[in-house]
């Protein structure tokens, strides 16, 4: 079992602008232990999943304010499957009205945090995730291929 | 298990949760005249529309004219937008604030490939002249104040076709009220650097300054928005708001000076966009600290002569992020505490949020009752009957003096660095928004601040009714229309004549000339917002589409 920190990516998606709930986050992850890939704002579906494949993280972290998940999370999540690593948690904040949790849900996200929700849930619930993920792909990496490094070396 | 009365006596018994101002300034049990007993009512506090101006900029206050009422509302399709202006104004609404939507706002055309998802969904959607005629159609552009919000680069573009579909309709320039988002630091942290790099912003600020001085005088034209967007982006204090704003505030003087701009034809008509807070005494505070620090300033530092110069305009919005999802009833409530402050403080325009904002934009009945809560204190209360009712109260005065010392020492602090781009550059700014969300945040998992409904007096979620519902946009409809459309424009345009137009603006922004009458005759030509914008970034040096994502708009590939 691969005793590395958990890795985590954290983006806004589309053209929203509205960053402090995922700065916040982010600050809370590090802060937990949690190492984070931060690439901000106007990332699409595909750079997405560009720098998840390139990061090789455990779980993935989705902001958005201005409501542009219904458009683009099911292209995100349609991304992940194509590249092999559709079963990466991810995880959705922002302004979501219930009734779009429930959309999110049936999507295969992993769990959705409206605002105003506790950050310290959010990290807890990332780790979790995060972890769990990890340690299924822990002798095969995401992509299938062989983990050969013996633990002492994976850092 | 616990009785459920067990609780009466603890609420019986219950302290307040703050001892402390929202921006954490200590405060005491009561407050007396020796608190103020140094303070010089003449020279210092002045009477309300008297230097230097800390009761009010005008003696009659509200008695003379009521805060305008400024509401917002704006999605999807040109059509839809005026429709809902129309609500607005109905309902009594004296100023309109339109907002684009997140590609209008950065100077993308529907079709950009980051524009999906986005389009028409948090403003309107509009990319040419066509459009703009029709979200104006059967306004009185003369007779309501409208506020354009926008990222300050694009201010080309949809200044120059509001101006070009005001002159369509037979209206006189200088007759047009209102104003336009002409801040790009704010646009920069807020909207997108990469739309906004500094050089060209301020430049665009420069050019819409000196056209709007000489066509419309009615526009404010500095119109500083970082007070309310930067407090929301960092979590500010009230000091900070001050500052950061007063910082921000000097750039655009300097560079508007550097010019030759005369101080005098600008600043009479500079506005500041700050938040209205829900800790009323302190926002009236501050609202009273900055008049007087604007009028020494422009009177001592800037040396400006007109005594309109000297007065700062307020503009105010409801802070959106103290609104609350949970309970969301709980957020009209909020809302008439925010007005009341912002009044209080002697504001000229307040924009109160629906009880929506943490959801949706705003729904036409969210709307009424946002309208509802302008009508009742302007009309049900005397409170517009007396201007500045707070001066002489022994707290607020000595809170007026606290918020100003540290201000102006945060002030101080940006200057030493070499003023506001500076303090970005350097990294200071965007170290303190995070220290600041981060902090706030941490206040509030641990209990130190509650927040009703979040971490204290929650109800389980099935409990929250939405009342009136949520705005329905059929946001994928908008954009499939709004893509159709601009394809539509661009196949059937004279092609020739929008070519030559934007030569003439390349050769014009090359030149360094004042883009706006170029983009104005753009705008005439049927060229596009996202055209306008690309050809004015390239001829300025920067890449012709801000996220490098398609380098030439279809036909012209």
């Amino acid at each position: 079992m691969s005793n590395r920190k958990i890795k985590a990516l954290m983006s806004k998606i589309g053209l929203d602008g509205h960053d402090r709930g995922i700065r916040v986050v982010v600050s809370f992850l590090r802060d937990a232990g949690v190492e984070v890939v931060y690439i901000g704002r106007f990332q699409t579906p595909g750079s997405i999943v560009n720098t998840a494949l390139q990061e090789d993280v455990d779980v993935i972290g989705i902001s958005s304010l201005t409501g542009e998940y219904t458009a683009l999370l099911p292209e995100l999540m349609d991304n992940l499957k194509k590249n092999k690593i559709g079963d990466i948690p991810v995880v959705v904040g922002g302004i979501i009205p219930p009734k779009d949790i429930e959309f999110l849900r049936r999507l295969g996200v992993s769990e959705v945090f409206p605002a105003g929700s506790p950050v310290r849930k959010i990290v807890e619930h990332m780790i979790s995730a995060g972890g769990e993920y990890q340690s299924k792909n822990a002798a095969y990496g995401p992509r299938g291929l062989p983990d050969f490094l013996p633990p002492l070396f994976q850092g | 298990m616990a009785n459920k009365t067990d609780n009466v006596e603890e609420g019986f018994l219950a302290k307040p949760a703050r001892l402390k101002t929202w921006s954490n300034i200590e405060v005491e049990e009561s407050y007396a005249p020796e608190d103020i007993r140094d303070q010089d009512y003449e020279n210092n506090i002045g009477a309300p529309g008297r230097f230097p101006y800390t009761r009010g900029i005008f003696s009659k206050m509200y008695r003379g004219k009521l805060w305008t009422q400024r509401q917002q509302m704006g999605w999807g399709l040109p059509e839809n937008a005026n429709e809902q202006f129309k609500i607005l104004i109905g309902q009594g609404a004296t100023g309109l604030a339109w907002y684009r939507d997140l590609p209008t706002t950065l100077g993308l055309d529907p079709d950009h490939p980051l524009a999906h998802g986005s389009v028409g969904r948090v403003g309107v959607s509009f990319c040419c002249l066509e459009d703009m005629e029709k979200a104006m159609d059967g306004l009185p552009l003369d007779k309501i104040s409208m506020a354009l919000i926008n990222a300050s680069t694009t201010n080309v573009a949809i200044l120059a076709a509001y101006v070009a579909a005001a002159e369509k309709r037979g209206f006189d320039l200088a007759d047009l009220r209102g104003t336009l988002t002409n801040d790009p630091v704010f646009s920069y942290f807020c909207h997108s650097a990469e739309v906004n790099p500094l050089d060209f912003a301020l430049k665009v600020v420069g050019d819409v300054i000196e056209y709007c001085s000489n066509n419309m005088p009615l526009w404010s034209t500095m119109y500083v928005s970082c007070f309310y967007n930067l407090r929301e982006s960092g979590e500010l204090t009230a000091p900070q708001e001050v500052a950061w704003g007063f910082a921000v505030a000097m750039e655009f003087i300097r560079a508007a000076l550097s010019r030759g701009t005369d101080i005098d034809s600008f600043a009479p008509r500079a506005s500041a966009f700050c938040q209205a807070g829900i800790d009323i005494f302190e926002e009236a505070a501050k609202f009273r600290a900055m008049r007087r620090m604007w009028a020494k300033m422009m009177r001592d530092k800037f040396k400006a002569k007109d005594s309109r110069s000297l007065q700062l305009k307020i503009a105010a919005q409801s802070t959106g992020s103290q609104l609350v999802g949970a309970q969301p009833l709980n957020n009209v409530i909020r809302v008439a505490y925010q007005l009341l402050g912002a009044v209080l403080g002697g504001a000229q325009s307040i924009t109160c949020d629906t009880y929506l904002e943490p959801f949706c934009v705003p729904t036409p009945e969210s709307s009424r009752l946002a309208l509802g809560t302008h009508q009742i204190l302007a009309h049900e209360t005397s409170i517009p009957a007396v201007a500045d009712p707070l001066g002489g109260s022994y707290y607020v005065e000595k809170l007026t003096d606290i918020i100003q010392a540290e201000a102006e020492k945060i002030l101080d602090q940006i200057e030493e660095m070499g003023g506001f781009v500076a303090a970005i550059k350097n990294g200071f700014i965007q170290k303190e928004l995070d220290r600041g969300v981060v902090d706030f945040q941490k206040e509030i998992e641990n209990g130190e601040r509650v927040v009703v409904g979040i971490n204290k007096f929650a109800y389980p979620d099935e409990e929250d009714v939405i009342p009136g519902g949520l705005s329905e946009i059929p946001q994928d409809e908008i954009e499939i229309e709004a893509i159709k459309r601009v394809k539509s424009l661009r196949r059937n345009r004279n092609n020739n004549l929008v070519v030559n137009a934007l030569n003439n603006l390349k050769e014009k922004a090359g030149k360094g000339e004042n883009l706006l009458p170029a983009a104005i005759e753009a705008v005439k030509a049927s060229a596009t917002l996202e055209e306008i914008m690309n050809t004015t970034r390239a001829a300025l040096g920067y890449s012709r589409d801000p996220f490098n994502m398609r380098d030439e708009v279809p036909p012209f590939k």
